[in-house]
C-alpha cells in the first residue's frame, strides 16, 4: 500500500484539501490565466503559503476558500461576457462589417468596481491603511507619456493627474502633511489621515521612460482598481469638508497647469460658502466655545434622552475630544510657514512646493500667469530659487534653495537660512523616516537640527555655528559636566590599574608553567582573590556563552540569527564611521 | 500563316522587348481604332495588325489570298511598323524580299540558345530539315563593315534565326521614345477622355418588354421590418445617437461605517507590508559618508547579482539636477507582482533584546561549592592520559595511558605511587567501589587485568590475595568460554581475562563483586558480565546494535547498555527483554553517567550535544545540551554533590550544576556553572580524554590528551 493511499470515496483532509495549485484553480474556474489574474488583482486575492505543500515547492498555493470566493463572483460571468462580446466584435470586423463592429463598440458591456472596494475596505480606515501603493502607483501613472502602444490613454493619465491633485489639495487643506524626503527616486510625502500614516512617492517632474522589462497588462489592471479607490476616497474627503465633488475648477487656471491652487481655491471658497452650516462652524470656532456648547448640548440631551442611553453621550464627548486633539496635532504643522509668503522661481519644482508650503501655511506665488501675487511684491519674505539668476535682486526678501523648505518641514522650525542660500551647496538631505537612535548612526547635521529643535522650543535663539562644532569633537563633549570628567578619569585609572594586574598574573602564571615542567609536584594557582582579575569582557562573555547551552535550539537559532542581524547593523554603521574618519582626515 | 508566326518569333534582346511592348501598346490603341473605324472609312492597317485574334488574323490571311495588292499591308503588319507611308513601303518590299529569301525560320521554340551551342545548326525549319549556322564574321570584318556602311548601325542580330536583321526608321523612333519612359506611337494620347462603349439612354427597341412588376411599386416589407426594429431599438434606447457623457458614478461608499461589524465570509485579510521607508543614502543630497568609495564601488561589481547593493547612493548638489529615475516602472510593476503574487504570511516579527531569550538562571554564587579553577596537575604519564579512576575514599587516583603505564597517584599531593607497564595502550581502568577492596581493573586491547594495588591493611591484603588467586576455574560452557578466559596474570600477580575482541569499557557493580565489560565490535555479544569472586563470566542477554557502554544502577539491578543511539534498560534477574528504551536522538553515543537517584541519567555524544534523561518523566530526554563543538569524551556525576560534568575533545570541561528534586512534579534545575579550559589545546586530536569527580569532595579530575592529568577544586 502506498503511504498516502486514499481509500476510494474518502475526502481529502488537510492541507491537500485545503490548498489548490493555481493551474488547477485555472482549472476550478474555467478561466484563462490573464483572466485569473485580472480577477486576483481586483479581488485582492493573493496566494498563501500552507504549511505542508503536497504538490511541491515550485507551485503557487491558493485556499480553497479564496478560490471559491472568486468562483461567486459576479464579475467573473461579466468578464466572460465581455469575452464573448469581444468575438462579435472581432468577428464583424473580420467580415468588414465595420458599421456593425462601430455600433458593437459603443455599446460594450461595462463593469463598476465599487462594490469591490467596499468589500475589500469595509471601512473607511481600511482604504487608508492600504493607499500607499494607490497614491504611488497613480502619481507615477500622472506624469507618464500616453502610450498606445502599451494601450495607456491619454483619458486615464488626465484622471490620474486629476485625482492626484484632488488628493494633494485636500492633504494640503487639512494640513495633514508630515514628511517630506527628496530622494533619487522622487519626492516622499507622508501624510497622517485618520491616525493613519500614508506614505507615497510622487516622481520627479521629468519626462519617465518605458522600460521593456514590464508588463503594461499588470499595470494597468492594477491602475484600474487604484483609481476608482482614489476616486471613492477622494470623495469621502471632500464630502467630509462639505465640498462638492467632483470639483468644479477655475478653467482660466487649470489651462495654465496650475490644478492645484485652483483646487485649493475652490476648496476654500466652497467651504467658506458652507460656512453657515453647522457642520463646519464647530471646528472653525475656538476651543473654549467648542467646550462650552458641548457641554450644553451635553445638558440638553440628558434632559432628553432616558437615563439608560449612556453609549450616545459617551460618544458625543468622545467626538468633541477627537477634534481637540485633532488639533493639537495639526497646530504646529499648520502655522509652520504662517506669516511666511513664498514666491517660487521658474526652476524650482512648483508642483511639489504649491502642496507643501500651503500644507505648512504659507502663502505662494510663482512666476507665470495666474499666480496670486507677482514678484515685485514688497511683502515676500522668501524667495525659493535653485540657480543663481541674473534678475533684479531684492534685498527685503531671502533667497533660498528649495531644499531648505523640505528640511524645515521635516524639522517642525524655520531652520537657519545662510547655508542653503542660493549658489552655495546645501547641507545633507536627511530622511525624516530613519530613526536615527535606533540605526545606531547620528549624522552630524541631524545633532544640529535636534540642538535648533531643542533651542527652538525654550525659546532660546540659538548661536549660530556653534552647534555643530560642539559635537564633532568628543572632546567637548566632555567638558560639559565636571562630574561626567572626574568619574571618567577614575574609570580609566582603574582600567589601566586592573590592565596591568592582569599582564602581571599573567607573566606569573608563565613563570610558573614553565619552571614546573620538570617537577612532579604539586603545582598551586595563584590565590582566588586574583582569580577576578582576568578581564571582566571575557568573563561576561563566558557567562553569555553559558546560557545558550541550555536554550532550546529553536531558541538558541533565534538568538544567533539576531546576533548576526546585531552584528551586521553594527559593520554598516562602522562602515559608515569609518568612512567619515577618512573624511575628515582629508580635509584636515 | 507565316506572317503570324513572323510575328510570334522571340527576336532576342532589344527586339523582343520591343515587341511585347509594342502588343501592349497596340491593345492599349485598340479601343481607339476601333472606335474611330466606326465612324470614318479610313483604315488603317497598322492598328489592324495590332490584333491578336486569330479569326481576325485568318480572315485577314484570306484578303491576302484575294487581294495581291494589299499585301504591303499584310508584310507591314508583321513587322509592327508604323509611320509614313513611304517608309512602309520601302519595308514592305524589303520584308517581301527577305521572306522570299529566308525561307528557313527556326522552329526549335522558346529554348537557351546554348544548348545549340555546340552544335552545327541553330534549330530545324518548319520542314524539318537543319538550320546551318552562318559563318560568322571575324570582328575586323564587322568593324570594316560598319565603318563601310553607316547603315549597319542599324542592324541587329538575331540569334535565333541567326540572321541580321535592319531596324526601320520607325523602330528606331520607338526606342529613343521608351527611352524617354513615353509610349512608343507618338500619336498614342494616354490622357485621352474616356468613351463609353455602350449608350445608357433608353433605346427605343429594349431587350425585355416585359410590364414592370408590381412589387417595383409596393414598399418593401422587410425593410419595414427592419426599420420598426430599429425604430423599436431607438426607444428602448438600445441604440443611442449621442455619446453618453461619461459620469463618475461616485457616491459616498463609506457612508455608514458602523456596518463594519458585519462578518465577512472570506479568510482573514493580511494587509500587504507597505514599502520600506527611505534611509538617509536614499537622499538625492545624502552626507558625505554615506556614499561609497570608488573601490568599494568597484567590490561591488565583483559580488554575485543579488548581493549588490540597490542603489548606489549619489549626491547631487542643486534639485534641478536630478534625473528621471530609470527604474520607477519597474520597481512599480515589482510591487505589483509583489501584491498579487506573493503569497502572505502573517509573521510575528520578534523586536525584543537577543539577551531576554536566555533563560533566567540562578546565580553561581549560590550553587557554590564546584569545581572552578586548576589545583594540582599530576605529571608523569609520557603519552595521552586516556582514562582516571578514584579510589572509596578519595585518597587515590589511578590513570591509564597511551605509553601503557597505569600510575596511582596520590590525590593531596600529586605524588605518584606506583606504576605498571604494560604493552598495549590502557583503555580504561577503574577501582573497585568497595572501601576495603582495594583493587583496580585495567582494559587494554582485549585483556582485562585485575591488579592489587596494595595499599590496604595486612588482612584485607590476605583477602585480595585469596580473591585473586585462580584456584580452580569453574569451567564454563562453550558460549562464553569462546568469549573470555580467566587467565593468571603472571606479571604483576592478578587475574588477566582475555577476551575476544578488543575491550571498550568496563564498570564495576555497586557490591564490588561484578564487573561488567563492553566490547565494541562483539555485535550481540559485546556485553558480559564477570563475577571475580567466583572466576566466572556470564554473557546474559543479547545485544542489538552495537554496544558502546554499560553501567550498573547505583541502587538497584538494572544495567544501562547504550548502542550507538540508544540506551536500553536491562533487568539483570530477568534479562530477556530490556526494561525500558530511551531514544537519545544522537548520532552516536560516547558516554553515560547515572545520577546517584538512579532516575536520571546523562549521555553524551560525538556531535559534542549531551541529553539529560528523567526516566520517571519519558524516554526522551528531559532536555538536550549542545555545550561543546566537537566530541564528547565522558560525562560524570558526583556522588554526593549536586554535579555533573563533561569533557571533550576541544580541551574544555563543562562543569553542570544539576539538582535533583525529591518532588516528582519538579524537574531537574540544570545550571551550566564553569568552563575548564586549562588543558592545551595544541596537541593532535587533543582535548580531555576523561573526567572523575572526587567521591567526597566537590572536586573534577580532568585527564588531557598532553599527557597531564589536573585537580579543579572549588
Amino acid at each position: 500500500m502506498p503511504k498516502h493511499y486514499r481509500p476510494a470515496g474518502k475526502k481529502k483532509e488537510g492541507n491537500a484539501a485545503r490548498y489548490m495549485t493555481r493551474s488547477q484553480a485555472l482549472k476550478h474556474l474555467q478561466v484563462n490565466l490573464n483572466l485569473f489574474r485580472r480577477l486576483c488583482i481586483v479581488k485582492g486575492i493573493f496566494p498563501r503559503e500552507p504549511k505542508k505543500k503536497v504538490k511541491g515547492n515550485h507551485h503557487t498555493y491558493y485556499h480553497v476558500k479564496d478560490i471559491a470566493f472568486l468562483m461567486h463572483e459576479p464579475l467573473l460571468e461579466k468578464f466572460r461576457e465581455i469575452k464573448t462580446y469581444q468575438k462579435k466584435v472581432k468577428k464583424a470586423k473580420a467580415k468588414k462589417n465595420e458599421e456593425l463592429a462601430r455600433l458593437l463598440l459603443t455599446r460594450q458591456p461595462t463593469y463598476k468596481l465599487d462594490r469591490l472596494i467596499r468589500e475589500r475596505y469595509p471601512t473607511f480606515i481600511d482604504a487608508l491603511r492600504d493607499l500607499d501603493d494607490c497614491l504611488t502607483m497613480v502619481h507615477l501613472f500622472a506624469v507618464l507619456p500616453a502610450s498606445d502602444r502599451e494601450n495607456l490613454e491619454v483619458k486615464r493619465v488626465h484622471n490620474c493627474r486629476r485625482l492626484t491633485h484632488e488628493w494633494q489639495a485636500y492633504i494640503s487643506r487639512c494640513h495633514a502633511l508630515r514628511k517630506v524626503f527628496v530622494s533619487v527616486k522622487g519626492i516622499y510625502y507622508q501624510a497622517e489621515l485618520e491616525g493613519q500614516k500614508i506614505t507615497w512617492l510622487t516622481p520627479h517632474a521629468i519626462q519617465q521612460v518605458f522600460t521593456n522589462d514590464v508588463d503594461f497588462g499588470v499595470l494597468l489592471t492594477f491602475l484600474e482598481f487604484y483609481e476608482t479607490l482614489l476616486a471613492f476616497i477622494n470623495f469621502k474627503l471632500y464630502h467630509s469638508l462639505n465640498v462638492k465633488y467632483p470639483p468644479i475648477l477655475d478653467s482660466r487656471l487649470e489651462a495654465l497647469a496650475a490644478d492645484l491652487y485652483a483646487l485649493s481655491r475652490y476648496i476654500d471658497a466652497s467651504s467658506r460658502g458652507m460656512a453657515v452650516e453647522p457642520k463646519v462652524d464647530a471646528s472653525s470656532s475656538s476651543q473654549s466655545n467648542d467646550r462650552e456648547e458641548s457641554e450644553l448640548r451635553l445638558a440638553q440631551l440628558q434632559h432628553q434622552l432616558p437615563s439608560s442611553e449612556p453609549g450616545a453621550l459617551m460618544h458625543l464627548v468622545a467626538d468633541n475630544n477627537k477634534e481637540v486633539e485633532e488639533d493639537e496635532e495639526t497646530r504646529v504643522c499648520k502655522s509652520l510657514f504662517k506669516d511666511l509668503k513664498f514666491f517660487l522661481s521658474r526652476e524650482v519644482p512648483r508642483e511639489s512646493l504649491l502642496f507643501v508650503l500651503p500644507a505648512f501655511g504659507g502663502m505662494v506665488s510663482w512666476e507665470g500667469e495666474g499666480a496670486p501675487f507677482k514678484e515685485d511684491d514688497e511683502s515676500i519674505t522668501h524667495h525659493i530659487i535653485d540657480k543663481p539668476s541674473a534678475g533684479h535682486v531684492y534685498l527685503s526678501r531671502v533667497y533660498v534653495q528649495p531644499q531648505w523648505i523640505y528640511d524645515c518641514v521635516n524639522a517642525r522650525i524655520i531652520l537657519p537660512t545662510e547655508k542653503y542660500l542660493v549658489g552655495r551647496i546645501p547641507p545633507p538631505h536627511l530622511s525624516p523616516f530613519v530613526d536615527n537612535e535606533a540605526e545606531g548612526y547620528v549624522p552630524d547635521y541631524a545633532e544640529t537640527i535636534k540642538r535648533l529643535q531643542a533651542a527652538a522650543r525654550n525659546e532660546v535663539l540659538p548661536l549660530p555655528g556653534v552647534g555643530k562644532e560642539d559635537l564633532e569633537d568628543p572632546q567637548n563633549l566632555l567638558y560639559a559636566g565636571v562630574m561626567s570628567r572626574a568619574e571618567e578619569a577614575e574609570a580609566a585609572k582603574n582600567k589601566k590599574k586592573m590592565a596591568a594586574q592582569e599582564k602581571q598574573y599573567h607573566e606569573e602564571l608563565k613563570m610558573e608553567i614553565t619552571a614546573s615542567k620538570d617537577v612532579v609536584a604539586p603545582v598551586v594557582a595563584e590565590d582566588e582573590g586574583e582569580e577576578s582579575v582576568p578581564d571582566a569582557m571575557q568573563i561576561a562573555q563566558e557567562n553569555a556563552d553559558m546560557s545558550t547551552v541550555l536554550m532550546s535550539r529553536k531558541k538558541r537559532k533565534l538568538y544567533e540569527a539576531m546576533k548576526i542581524g546585531q552584528k551586521k547593523k553594527k559593520a554598516s554603521v562602522e562602515l559608515i564611521e569609518q568612512r567619515k574618519k577618512k573624511l575628515n582626515d582629508a580635509q584636515s | 500563316m507565316i506572317q503570324t508566326k513572323r510575328k510570334r518569333v522571340p527576336v532576342r534582346s532589344l527586339k523582343e522587348e520591343e515587341d511585347d511592348l509594342l502588343l501592349l501598346d497596340s491593345n492599349d490603341y485598340d479601343g481607339d481604332s476601333l472606335s474611330g473605324s466606326l465612324h470614318s472609312d479610313i483604315f488603317d492597317p497598322e492598328d489592324d495588325g495590332s490584333s491578336e485574334d486569330g479569326e481576325r488574323e485568318s480572315s485577314e490571311d484570306e484578303v491576302d489570298g484575294l487581294e495581291g495588292s494589299d499585301d504591303n499591308d499584310d508584310g507591314d503588319e508583321s513587322e509592327l511598323v508604323d509611320g509614313s507611308d513611304q517608309g512602309s513601303e520601302q519595308q514592305d518590299e524589303e520584308s517581301d524580299s527577305s521572306e522570299d529569301e529566308v525561307a528557313p525560320r527556326n522552329t526549335v521554340g522558346d529554348i537557351p540558345l546554348d544548348w545549340y551551342k555546340d552544335e552545327k545548326h541553330i534549330g530545324y525549319d518548319i520542314t524539318g530539315k537543319m538550320i546551318t549556322k552562318k559563318e560568322k564574321p571575324d570582328k575586323l570584318e564587322s568593324f570594316l563593315a560598319t565603318s563601310d556602311d553607316y547603315k549597319n548601325l542599324y542592324k541587329i542580330y538575331d540569334e535565333y534565326n541567326d540572321e541580321k536583321v535592319e531596324l526601320t526608321k520607325k523602330e528606331i523612333m520607338f526606342i529613343h521614345r521608351m527611352l524617354k519612359g513615353k509610349a512608343p506611337h507618338a500619336d498614342f494620347d494616354p490622357h485621352a477622355p474616356y468613351v463609353d462603349w455602350f449608350i445608357c439612354d433608353d433605346a427605343r427597341h429594349p431587350l425585355s418588354s416585359a410590364p414592370e412588376p408590381k412589387r417595383r411599386f409596393l414598399p418593401s416589407k422587410s425593410e419595414a421590418k427592419m426599420v420598426a426594429k430599429l425604430v423599436r431599438a431607438i426607444r428602448k434606447g438600445l441604440i443611442k445617437f449621442d455619446k453618453p457623457e461619461e459620469e463618475l458614478n461616485l457616491y459616498l461608499l463609506w457612508a455608514g461605517d458602523s456596518t463594519s461589524d458585519q462578518k465577512s465570509k472570506q479568510l482573514t485579510y493580511i494587509p500587504p507590508p507597505k514599502r520600506k521607508l527611505p534611509g538617509h543614502e536614499e537622499s538625492y543630497n545624502p552626507c558625505l559618508e554615506f556614499i561609497p568609495t570608488e573601490e568599494e564601488k568597484a567590490s561591488y561589481k565583483l559580488m554575485p547579482e543579488e548581493d549588490q547593493p540597490k542603489l548606489i547612493p549619489q549626491r547631487f548638489t542643486t534639485l534641478r539636477s536630478i534625473p528621471a529615475y530609470v527604474n520607477a516602472l519597474k520597481e512599480s510593476f515589482d510591487r505589483c507582482l509583489d501584491l498579487y503574487l506573493c503569497p502572505r504570511v502573517r509573521k510575528k516579527r520578534i523586536n525584543i533584546d537577543p539577551e531576554s531569550l536566555k533563560p533566567k538562571l540562578p546565580s553561581r554564587n549560590d550553587l557554590r561549592p564546584y569545581p572552578d579553577s586548576c589545583y594540582l596537575e599530576y605529571k608523569g604519564h609520557t603519552g595521552k592520559v586516556t582514562t582516571i579512576s578514584t579510589d572509596y575514599y578519595g585518597q587515590w587516583i589511578a590513570s591509564g595511558s597511551t605509553d601503557g603505564s597505569v600510575r596511582i597517584w596520590e590525590v593531596e599531593t600529586g605524588r605518584c605511587l606506583k606504576i605498571w607497564q604494560f604493552d598495549e595502550a590502557i583503555k580504561c581502568v577503574a577501582w573497585n567501589p568497595l572501601s576495603g577492596l582495594s583493587i583496580l581493573a585495567v582494559a587494554m586491547g582485549r585483556d582485562l587485568v585485575i591488579l592489587n594495588t596494595e595499599l590496604d591493611t595486612d588482612e584485607e591484603q590476605e583477602y585480595i590475595k585469596e580473591l585473586l588467586h585462580l584456584g580452580n576455574v569453574i569451567e564454563p560452557n562453550a558460549s562464553v568460554a569462546a568469549i573470555a578466559r580467566w587467565l593468571p596474570d603472571e606479571k604483576y600477580g592478578g587475574i588477566m581475562i582475555r577476551h575476544f575482541k578488543n575491550v571498550s569499557s568496563i564498570d564495576w557493580h555497586r557490591k564490588g563483586d561484578y564487573l561488567s565489560t563492553v566490547m565494541a565490535s562483539g555485535e550481540t555479544r559485546g556485553v558480559v558480565i564477570h563475577q571475580i569472586s567466583k572466576k566466572l563470566t556470564q554473557k546474559p542477554f543479547k545485544i542489538r546494535g552495537l554496544p558502546v557502554t554499560a553501567v550498573f544502577h547505583p541502587s538497584r539491578s538494572y544495567l544501562f547498555i547504550a548502542t550507538r543511539k540508544n540506551v536500553r534498560v536491562y533487568n539483570l534477574l530477568k534479562v530477556d527483554e530490556p526494561v525500558k528504551k530511551l531514544e537519545t536522538g544522537m548520532r552516536e553515543i560516547s558516554s553515560l553517567a547515572i545520577h546517584p537517584g538512579g532516575d536520571n541519567l546523562i549521555v553524551g555524544s560525538k556531535e559534542g550535544k549531551m541529553c539529560w534523561f528523567d526516566m520517571d518523566l519519558s524516554s526522551k530526554p528531559y532536555k538536550t545540551l549542545k555545550n561543546h563543538p566537537k566530541d564528547i569524551t565522558n560525562v560524570e556525576f558526583h556522588r554526593s554533590y549536586p554535579l555533573f560534568a563533561s569533557s571533550s575533545e576541544d580541551s574544555t570541561a563543562y562543569v553542570f550544576h544539576g539538582k535533583v528534586y525529591n518532588d516528582l512534579n519538579e524537574n531537574p534545575l540544570i545550571v551550566p556553572l564553569e568552563i575548564l579550559r586549562s588543558h592545551s589545546t595544541s596537541s593532535n586530536g587533543g582535548g580531555v580524554l576523561d573526567c572523575k569527580f572526587h567521591p567526597r569532595q566537590p572536586w573534577l579530575f580532568t585527564a588531557g590528551a598532553d599527557s597531564n592529568i589536573k585537580l579543579y577544586c572549588h
